[in-house]
């Protein structure tokens, strides 16, 4: 009920204030959405998009600097800083001296009506909630990756981006960097003919060699802000801070983390992203002691037909490359590396050198920052700006990459095989694996 | 029918009760050295005891239950760890029977034992339970320790069953937890009046900021 309230609200004021403010109105831009300036839903071209951050900490801190960048060059507002542990919070807000308004509740930002867009860098498992109530209110979002921690966040994802018509990005930032692009113009050129299989090696994920008891949260830390949509439980300093990567729930392990960039890349790659059925298989090593329980070391095998490939994940699996991760493309002609997921890193220099073939087919991406967590930002916002709203990492691509993510942890908690209809969304045969597609979430952090 | 005939019908019935014996007996020795396992203090005895619990089936998870809750955390996390292999094996499809089992064994325990361990036993029943197992569970709906985790343990069970339940639940449920309640059933498809939404209403107050309100 709020929530229409707000989109109604929301709406009326972009329709009503959009066309009856004018020129003289531009007293009071804080109070002015940038689209307000442009047409309607659609931003004007030089119009500077109004941002509240959510979650600061870890990644969020390089996002905050770009943003904060963005800031600098005229192209963005920093309005607000939201964050559930007000040591992170403070820091965040002293990092924007004190211009952005800092925020616990996520839910404060929402309700501003001057806001564009969010972008949530939160644990896995607030992503969909955040998103999808980002999205019901109006406001564009990028939301780090994994998308989501279950297939069915991820639906509604999907469908929350384009019922509210907003752009809803996802930090797998390799689709908009130089060495990813390289590689996929090279690889869906022919440079090492078809391929037919792919390999990942990854170093092995921590085991928590020093359990501690649970205990009082730290001081300012809200534990039930933190835990959101999970069911309650003591805090314990082995999930926060740092640490919520190696929890099933929260991060999902290497696979969910590393994997979301490594499949994001190879999926452009092999211009698979509507190959979405495949069977998955997936063995794995969790520790043996201590709180974390995503797998030290494991090896996953995706299946696709029609064109027919293989998918390996391999933690350590078969490192041919130099560096700590990175991806093997098996073709006809030979084999082409690809050192972590071509974002941080240079692609191969036969990548690099490549010449497109007579006839070869161009890739695009979009060129305006060096850096590419910049750059990845740029073509969010250019796809606002264009007003197409389908950004390189489009929510509905980053689902597909999250499922491969998710069923692989599956099928290794499950302890089997599991064949996946991705026109359907279901697992073949199997209700038990089918009811791990969702999970239920604690009121009212809920979808 | 020849004597030797009889004979080797009274031996064949001897020997039948007495592999069942025989088996019903190393089952329970399985069991016991599994919990002798669990109670190890050195992790590389505990830990693949309940890393290969996955086969151990309905008999341990009583006794595994009664660990859930040790002292030592280690030895309780690695039973719960336990008997969350023995639940996702139970629910591979074409073990039904098994299945039925391990839920009889975990509707036990939603009855006696510690909030914790009802709490974790209810999730593990939204994994493989059927509609045998919707009234038990629903049960703990009333109890305010237990009502949001059966809530969201009981989403998962697919049927009207379980909406039943919620409705149920609703007409007496204590004014703060019907909202969550009447989110779930307008989420499945019923009319609730009023208890509107509370998704996307902010509450917590940062102590960050000027005004250090919001």
């Amino acid at each position: 009920m709020n929530n229409q309230r707000t989109k109604i609200n929301r709406r009326r004021f972009l329709t009503v204030t959009g066309s009856a403010l004018g020129a003289g109105s531009l007293g009071f831009p804080t109070l002015i959405p940038s689209r307000v300036l442009g047409a309607p839903g659609q931003p004007g071209a030089n119009s500077q998009f109004v941002i509240g951050q959510i979650g600061t900490g870890g990644m969020g801190s390089t996002h905050l600097n770009n943003l904060l960048r963005f800031q600098k060059e005229g192209k963005v507002r920093l309005a607000a800083v939201c964050d559930c542990d007000d040591n992170r919070l403070e820091a965040a807000w002293g990092n924007t001296e004190q211009k952005a308004t800092p925020y616990r509740d996520y839910r404060y930002v929402l309700e501003r009506n001057d806001l564009d867009a969010v972008l949530i860098a939160t644990p896995d498992h607030w992503h969909a909630v955040q998103t999808v109530h980002a999205c019901q209110t109006g406001k564009h979002v990028y939301v780090e990756k994994p998308s989501s921690v279950t297939v069915r966040e991820g639906q509604a994802m999907v469908q929350a981006a384009r019922a509210n018509k907003v752009a809803v990005q996802v930090g797998a930032q390799a689709r908009t960097a130089k060495g990813a692009w390289q590689t996929c113009r090279a690889i869906r050129n022919g440079i090492v003919g078809k391929v037919s299989k792919v390999t990942c090696w990854h170093y092995d994920s921590p085991a928590d060699n020093n359990p501690v008891p649970d205990s009082e949260p730290p001081e300012g830390l809200d534990w039930d802000l933190w835990l959101g949509p999970l069911p309650w439980r003591p805090y314990n300093r082995r999930y926060q801070p740092a640490n919520f990567r190696w929890l099933m729930e929260s991060g999902g392990g290497q696979i969910r983390d590393r994997g979301a960039h490594q499949f994001s890349t190879i999926l452009w790659c092999m211009d698979a992203d509507k190959q979405t059925s495949f069977t998955v298989e997936a063995t794995g090593t969790v520790p043996t002691r201590g709180l974390w329980d995503t797998a030290i070391d494991m090896h996953a095998v995706f299946q696709f037909k029609n064109p027919d490939w293989t998918l390996e994940w391999g933690q350590p699996g078969q490192k041919l490359g130099k560096l700590e991760f990175g991806n093997v493309f098996w073709g006809e002609k030979g084999n082409l590396i690809l050192e972590w997921e071509g974002g941080y890193k240079a692609a191969n220099p036969e990548a690099q050198n490549f010449q497109m073939p007579p006839g070869g087919k161009e890739v695009y991406r979009t060129d305006e920052y060096e850096d590419f967590n910049m750059n990845h930002k740029a073509d969010w916002f250019k796809s606002i700006r264009e007003g197409h709203l389908r950004p390189a990492v489009d929510i509905e691509i980053a689902h597909r990459t999250a499922t491969l993510c998710n069923l692989a942890n599956m099928s290794m908690i499950l302890g089997r095989k599991l064949v996946w209809n991705g026109d359907k969304q279901e697992v073949v045969g199997d209700a038990a694996a089918n009811r791990l597609l969702s999970k239920p979430q604690r009121y009212p952090y809920c979808l | 029918m020849p004597e030797f005939m009889n004979n080797l019908g009274t031996i064949s019935t001897v020997a039948a009760a007495t592999t069942i014996l025989t088996s019903a007996s190393q089952a329970a020795e399985a069991v016991d050295d599994l919990i002798a396992k669990i109670k190890s203090p050195d992790d590389s005895v505990r830990g693949p005891a309940w890393q290969g619990a996955a086969t151990a089936g309905a008999p341990a998870i009583k006794p595994l239950a009664g660990l859930m809750t040790d002292g030592n955390f280690e030895v309780a996390r690695s039973a719960r760890r336990a008997v969350w292999k023995i639940v996702r094996h139970a629910g591979s499809p074409a073990t039904n029977r098994e299945r039925q089992a391990v839920q009889t064994e975990l509707l036990a325990l939603l009855q006696d034992q510690p909030t914790p361990v009802r709490c974790e036993v209810l999730w593990m029943l939204s994994e493989i339970a059927d509609e045998n197992a919707v009234a038990p569970m629903a049960a703990l709906l009333s109890d305010a320790d237990t009502h949001e985790d059966a809530r969201c343990a009981l989403m998962r069970i697919p049927g009207k069953q379980v909406t039943k339940a919620f409705t149920n639940a609703f007409k007496t449920a204590p004014e703060d937890f019907k909202f969550a309640l009447a989110e779930t059933l307008r989420k499945r498809g019923e009319t609730v009046k009023g208890y509107p939404s509370k998704k996307l209403t902010p509450t917590k107050q940062t102590t960050v900021g000027p005004s250090a309100k919001t």
